[in-house]
């Protein structure tokens, strides 16, 4: 004869499990519930920028020409390219600005150098729209708002201050015996930097390209005010400047909305690991 | 290879923070001299000035003959092992080790054959393609040390290379990094707080304390004849018992006084150790806890005790003994004397002693071995010390 026994932690511990699983289901319907609302808008855009103008007036039907018009109705790879070439020149700006800065904060002593590191924190508190009339005296001043230098020069003064702060924050947790120890081995600060500190800085380059090249793809002021030249638009400023014309079509701003978005999306999910990992150092010192 | 030689070296921080005080030492070709005190004793300041990782405030430091203070660390030849290895954690081992030689241009196949033998002397040949964090600490440590082998340089410089270890396998590396010192004949400067490694390792060990050298000797000497109150009871394990005591002359013979005891002191003691001039005077007495042995037969120069402490660790027993008199604690401040008692020691005694907390024993001082230092400066009594 067999007898079952129950011992006497089995039942709270059923128990946990139990409102484990509940918490976990919770967690996932809020989850999806987030997810929803935040995909809802593409979603949207897909439906409509398959549709002519007449069949989204009527709501009903749905057809390929909008997305094989767009090039015509819009200089969708001419603008593409000029924000490619906008992007890549302002964060190569920010990088280097970023690691040679940051790399002096962390890690060589100068006078003053603490006070020079919170002012320049401090300019990322400062609000793009509270120097933006003065930014554009300036520029405009030295005629750079007739090519991609004027927007170029603003994006990368916008994004230095954040980048210098990630770039110091990660260059502070290398131990300073390593960098002693390049320096016995017979480097110079200037090797030191660039044969042992930025190789290690891989996670901290990618987020600063990530964050800059979301926020600097995305932006439309900037743009608007600083590419003057229709030539030199980036595709922001080409999609606002459709959708300011006298005959809309929604369906071909929504087409152009996504190929607007799509770079930036792609270089979101490639790089989210690094994203997160950049922006949560220093958190575990 | 080469000598290192410190004249009158001294390391004052902006502020006025005095790290080193006129430090001369002298390290001869292929010599392991321990650096040796504690925590802000100035070892590590005094080491990283050799490597030219601190400015020089004064004096002059020479490596192989040639005045060194406005020589870049690059170019003095040294190498330095760093307390937590400082190993580049995208490189491999083997990267590791040759990249002092890559950035000097050496031919790559050069590079390879020192590396090479550098790993076959630390046996770490099967983990040259492995980067650091495959590593266990012990084999970190190695690699460290290759890196500064494959060098080949004028001198070794190591801080505290062995103290992110566990103790195990602390003891294996130190044999370890002795046995490779010998093998090579380079000048090696050793920086430790620990008095083991120090005096396990060192041909000659410097004892430091607030920047200031304290005696330089061999370990031998430096345990024999500790050249003040502060070396004696940093030295050994545990340190030399420092009591509070009065020299009295009674019927011809001289006396030493602490708590309510009172041994005679052999005669010789007053010569060497000019102990007239401190008849009736405070001093130090120094008795290393060996030297407290179990009293047999009517021994002169006994004394009682009660045992307040028994640790046994195998093959000794510490006993911590307590015997009648006031106690006073003399703290270690700016003096260079250590703290001292009037009624507490600890002695070293054999596996079998049978001693219980509680009870009463019977002691004596060895008269061999006995110490004694001025009890305002802490320097020892013994002339020519």
């Amino acid at each position: 004869m067999s007898v079952a026994t129950t011992t006497p932690t089995s039942r709270p511990a059923a128990r946990s499990q139990v409102r484990r699983r509940v918490g976990r289901t919770a967690i996932f319907v809020a989850m999806t519930i987030m997810a929803i609302i935040m995909l809802y808008p593409f979603a949207v855009m897909v439906l409509i920028s398959f549709k002519t103008n007449a069949q989204y007036l009527i709501g009903q039907g749905s057809s390929t020409q909008t997305w094989q018009q767009i090039n015509s109705s819009l200089p969708v790879w001419q603008e593409l390219w000029n924000s490619t070439v906008v992007c890549t020149l302002s964060i190569a700006i920010i990088l280097v600005i970023g690691v040679m800065a940051g790399f002096s904060f962390a890690k060589l002593q100068f006078r003053g150098g603490n006070v020079v590191f919170l002012g320049i924190v401090s300019a990322m508190m400062v609000p793009l729209q509270a120097i933006l009339i003065p930014e554009f005296v300036n520029i405009a001043k030295t005629g750079l708002t007739n090519n991609y230098l004027g927007a170029v020069v603003v994006y990368a003064a916008l994004g230095a201050p954040f980048s210098i702060f990630l770039f110091t924050t990660y260059f502070r947790r290398i131990p300073d015996e390593l960098i002693e120890a390049g320096i016995v081995d017979g480097l110079g600060y200037w090797g030191v930097l660039w044969r042992l500190a930025l190789p290690m800085a891989l996670p901290a380059i990618a987020t600063v390209t990530v964050l800059q090249f979301i926020q600097i793809w995305d932006d439309l002021l900037v743009g608007l005010l600083f590419l003057q030249n229709p030539n030199e638009r980036t595709i922001t400023v080409g999609l606002a400047a459709l959708a300011a014309g006298h005959t809309t079509s929604i369906p071909l701003l929504m087409a152009g909305s996504l190929v607007s978005a799509a770079p930036a999306m792609i270089v979101y999910l490639i790089f989210q690991r690094f994203l997160v990992r950049g922006l949560t150092m220093g958190i575990d010192r | 290879m080469a000598e290192i030689v410190f004249d009158q070296v001294a390391k004052v921080y902006p502020g006025g923070n005095t790290a080193v005080q006129n430090l001369s030492l002298h390290v001869a070709d292929g010599e392991f001299m321990v650096l040796v005190g504690p925590s802000g004793c100035g070892k590590t300041t005094a080491l990283r000035m050799i490597a030219g990782l601190e400015e020089v405030s004064d004096g002059t430091i020479s490596i192989g003959g040639r005045v060194v203070n406005n020589v870049l660390p690059k170019d003095r030849d040294i190498a330095m092992v760093f307390q937590n290895y400082a190993l580049y954690p995208q490189m491999t081992v083997a990267q590791n080790m040759g990249f002092a030689l890559k950035i000097r241009n050496v031919p790559k196949d050069e590079i390879a054959r020192r590396v090479g033998e550098a790993a076959k002397i630390l046996r770490l040949t099967e983990y040259l393609d492995r980067r650091p964090k495959a590593l266990s600490g012990g084999q970190r440590q190695r690699v460290a040390m290759g890196r500064a082998i494959v060098r080949e340089p004028q001198a070794f410089l190591m801080d505290e290379p062995l103290s992110n270890l566990d103790a195990q396998l602390r003891v294996e590396m130190r044999t370890e990094i002795s046995r490779i010192q010998r093998l090579l004949g380079v000048a090696t400067i050793y920086v430790t707080h620990d008095q083991t490694e120090a005096m396990t390792m060192g041909d000659r060990v410097a004892v430091m304390r607030g920047g200031i050298l304290q005696q330089v000797a061999t370990p031998d000497d430096l345990y024999d004849h500790p050249a003040n109150a502060f070396v004696a009871g940093f030295i050994g394990s545990p340190p030399m018992n420092l009591l509070n005591a009065v020299v009295d002359e009674r019927d011809g013979g001289l006396h030493v006084r602490f708590g309510d005891q009172s041994v005679v002191v052999p005669e010789r003691y007053r010569q060497s150790h000019r102990l007239d001039a401190y008849v009736g005077r405070p001093l130090l007495l120094g008795v290393r806890p060996e030297d407290l042995v179990a009293a047999t037969g009517d021994a002169p120069g006994r004394f009682t005790a009660t045992v307040t402490l028994r640790e046994a660790l195998g093959s000794e027993i510490l006993a911590h003994l307590n015997f009648g008199g006031e106690e006073v604690i003399v703290t270690d401040d700016t003096t260079t004397a250590p703290a001292a008692h009037s009624s507490r020691v600890v002695a070293r005694l054999g596996a079998r002693a049978k001693v219980e907390v509680g009870e009463r024993v019977e002691l004596t001082l060895n008269p061999e071995n006995l110490h004694f230092f001025d009890a305002e400066s802490g320097v020892t009594l013994r002339g020519g010390a």
